[in-house]
């Protein structure tokens, strides 16, 4: 995917993160709404990447664990614990999905993996989450997923 | 009810059983094998009932960590559910082998002749993955059991579900790798670990609802899980769908379109409604499984499955059936009534059991803290009780990590990092799990076991100890009924070389590759490390004894004796001695290239 796809990418993520989570919605309104959203990220790998490089098989899926991180941030209640599930679950993304094209001749991304875990580990320590500590986690997220 | 439904599935037990009988005597050829993956029923059967093993486990512990309500009988139904699951998911892997005597090759650890698994294999971690995720769900099952008898063993059930958390995910994603590893056209995802995750957690929803069922009661949480996991499934299939080009489409109806019926009040409050939408996720997911493992499934006008797959089919539901209800039936004086939110059928009442719990802690002196109010990083009680158990699983996790990289039978194969994380987790999780409750019994001494109790245990660890035992010295790898050592070989005429290079590229060629450098790839991945070919070696074991390692077998290498004859044993000596002689002269060839 050419670097301008990528950052489009994670706008796109940033832009379905805001109708997750929001007050008084059901389950099945974000449950559907994630299920959309996979679909749409996968229609723009689709049109946006190569479907034959290997990379762009779990692409719409990190797309999606950086929309729930990128969610996270507008919960209302136990925010710490969710922000750092869902970073858990980019992580793991980014870890199975390496190892396994490992195995097809395509290196690990660790530093990725090492910046999300470091970020994951220190998120446990944040107590109230301001505005301010809401924006630097987010440019964080954008980073890691524009430069590593 | 539930003798009724032990008779249903004794009835297609007995039938399996005697189709499992004779697929393990007949070998791999008894059932329906791809022609491109070389997988077939068995190992549908195994991704299927490990998809449902995730329901018990997953949803009682995930539940309990995120301090989401569940009645106790309805999580010790989804706990139990696990254990049967795994059982027979346990029983198709071996079956696969072929060989099921040599299944302890997939431990990894090293074994009295020197033999190493490879653990950069997946089947290898999948060995490691489930055998940590049934000893750690027993004991989960079993706390909560006991915690009527001993309340201080509630105490240790909430960092038990923290650590059963990624474990439970963990298992899934490493069944995930052993398609997303290969080179098969159709298994290529670095997606398979979510997709994996995501249809375990909806088949074990179908099953959680349909056993509900037949226990007389409904959790609605669980059955609006159950369809927006559908939802989701549908979107990951549009992917493979974009990806390949192809979908399962029995497998879309079935588990895609036929659920979105719970949105039909009727269906949906209709105690056979419900079970006909479960019963529909589950033959869709059945079906999705066949589908990943044997893609000529699709492709086959007729179903390409004979009377064994169907005995095999037969054999785990109706097993499942028995074995579940028949223990269902022997806990009932544990289960019935046992629980605050006991019977749940709309929610109500649940409201009434939480505010009695609440009551009851206060009366414990327990505070429970406010929603959203603040609370220190790193002082929750699990935590707590976790701490010490954890740094011992970490530090073990650490040192067996050493070892195994320090392995000498790795200088042969590339080997990294990357190759043995997938077994960490499991380690850590085995190690933190002895350490806590090794240290609940005998320094915090907050439970006791009965005399009949300690005897089991006894009877257990030394019955581990045997296995261990055995495990360590290895099966035998002669084949007792054609071995050839008390005879003298008696044969001086090779078969010919073209006969010899046929034999080669159709029996050895798979691990030890078509020039005799091994399949690198394949071994890197399913097998353990065999020797190198060289010339010296060869020299030095002499042609007599290289045939009896061909008839007989030797280390990780099968008997062929039966197989081939000694004139073509002695024919395959010849041919591997002209390719490591051919590997010689062209690695001196690249050695003067370079020096040049």
């Amino acid at each position: 995917m050419t670097p301008l796809a990528n950052s489009l990418s994670c706008l796109i993520a940033l832009g379905c993160a805001s109708f997750l989570w929001r007050k008084g919605s059901s389950p099945y309104r974000n449950g559907a709404l994630l299920s959309v959203f996979l679909v749409l990220f996968s229609v723009f790998c689709y049109f946006a990447g190569d479907i034959n490089d290997p990379t762009i098989e779990h692409y719409p899926f990190r797309m999606l664990a950086l929309c729930l991180c990128l969610s996270t941030t507008s919960l209302s209640l136990y925010r710490r614990r969710y922000l750092v599930l869902a970073q858990s679950l980019w992580c793991w993304i980014e870890l199975f999905g390496g190892i396994s094209l490992y195995y097809h001749g395509i290196d690990i991304a660790w530093t990725r993996i090492a910046a999300l875990l470091s970020m994951t580990l220190c998120s446990t320590f944040l107590s109230k989450i301001s505005k301010e500590m809401e924006f630097c986690l987010m440019v964080f997220w954008l980073a890691v997923w524009v430069f590593f | 009810m539930f003798k009724y439904l032990m008779l249903a599935g004794l009835a297609l037990f007995l039938p399996g059983l005697y189709a499992l009988g004779y697929s393990i005597f007949e070998g791999p050829s008894a059932w329906m094998v791809d022609s491109r993956t070389f997988w077939g029923t068995p190992i549908s059967l195994f991704v299927f009932w490990i998809g449902l093993a995730h329901a018990g486990t997953l949803l009682s512990a995930i539940f309990l960590a995120l301090e989401i309500k569940l009645d106790r009988r309805t999580a010790l139904i989804a706990e139990l559910s696990t254990l049967v699951c795994l059982v027979f998911a346990g029983i198709f892997p071996l079956m696969h082998l072929g060989v099921v005597e040599n299944f302890y090759m997939v431990m990894p650890l090293l074994d009295a002749r020197g033999n190493f698994a490879n653990v950069g294999s997946p089947l290898v971690w999948d060995f490691c993955c489930i055998a940590v995720y049934a000893l750690l769900s027993l004991v989960f099952f079993m706390t909560h059991l006991k915690t009527r008898e001993i309340p201080a063993l509630d105490k240790y059930r909430k960092p038990m579900a923290w650590l059963l958390f990624p474990l439970v995910l963990w298992v899934h994603t490493v069944v995930s790798l052993d398609f997303a590893t290969t080179f098969v056209p159709q298994w290529r995802g670095a997606f398979f670990p979510v997709y994996f995750i995501a249809g375990a957690i909806f088949s074990g929803l179908a099953l959680m609802n349909l056993l509900l069922c037949s226990e007389g009661y409904r959790v609605r949480l669980l059955e609006r899980l159950q369809l927006i996991f559908s939802w989701f499934m549908c979107a990951i299939w549009v992917w493979d769908l974009m990806l390949k080009g192809s979908l399962c489409t029995s497998a879309f109806i079935f588990a895609g379109v036929l659920p979105q019926f719970r949105m039909i009040a009727v269906i949906r409050e209709n105690k056979w409604g419900r079970i006909a939408l479960s019963l529909s996720v589950l033959i869709g997911l059945f079906l999705e499984r066949l589908y990943i493992v044997s893609p000529d499934f699709g492709s086959c006008a007729a179903s390409p499955l004979n009377w064994i797959d169907w005995g095999l089919i037969a054999f785990s539901v109706g097993g499942f059936v028995l074995l579940f209800f028949g223990i269902r039936r022997y806990l009932n004086w544990k289960m019935e009534g046992a629980g605050s939110y006991f019977g749940e059928v709309d929610g109500t009442d649940l409201a009434d059991a939480e505010q009695q719990e609440l009551e009851k802690e206060g009366a414990r002196g327990i505070a429970k803290p406010r929603k959203g109010f603040y609370i220190q990083p790193w002082a929750s009680e699990e935590y707590h009780v976790l701490r010490l158990p954890l740094l011992v699983g970490f530090a073990f996790a650490l040192v067996y990590s050493i070892w195994v990289l320090s392995q000498s039978v790795f200088a042969n194969v590339e080997f990294s990092f990357a190759n043995i994380v997938p077994l960490l987790y499991p380690v850590i999780a085995l190690v933190t799990t002895v350490t806590l409750y090794v240290r609940a019994y005998f320094v915090e001494q907050a439970f006791t076991l009965s005399r009949h109790e300690k005897w089991a245990s006894v009877i257990v660890l030394v019955l581990v100890a045997a296995c261990a035992g055995a495990f360590f010295a290895g099966g035998s790898s002669q084949n007792s009924t054609n071995t050839i050592d008390s005879q003298s070989i008696g044969v001086d005429a090779p078969v010919s070389q073209s006969h010899a290079r046929l034999l080669w590229n159709t029996r050895c060629a798979t691990c030890h590759g078509v020039d005799g450098k091994f399949n690198e790839k394949f071994v890197r991945e399913f097998y353990p490390v065999p020797q190198k070919l060289d010339v010296q070696r060869l020299d030095s074991l002499g042609t007599d004894s290289l045939v009896k390692v061909i008839l007989n077998g030797r280390a990780n290498m099968n008997a062929y004796a039966g197989r081939l004859t000694p004139s073509e044993a002695l024919g395959l000596v010849n041919y591997m001695q002209t390719l490591a002689k051919q590997a010689t002269e062209s690695a001196k060839e690249g050695d003067n290239d370079s020096a040049r």
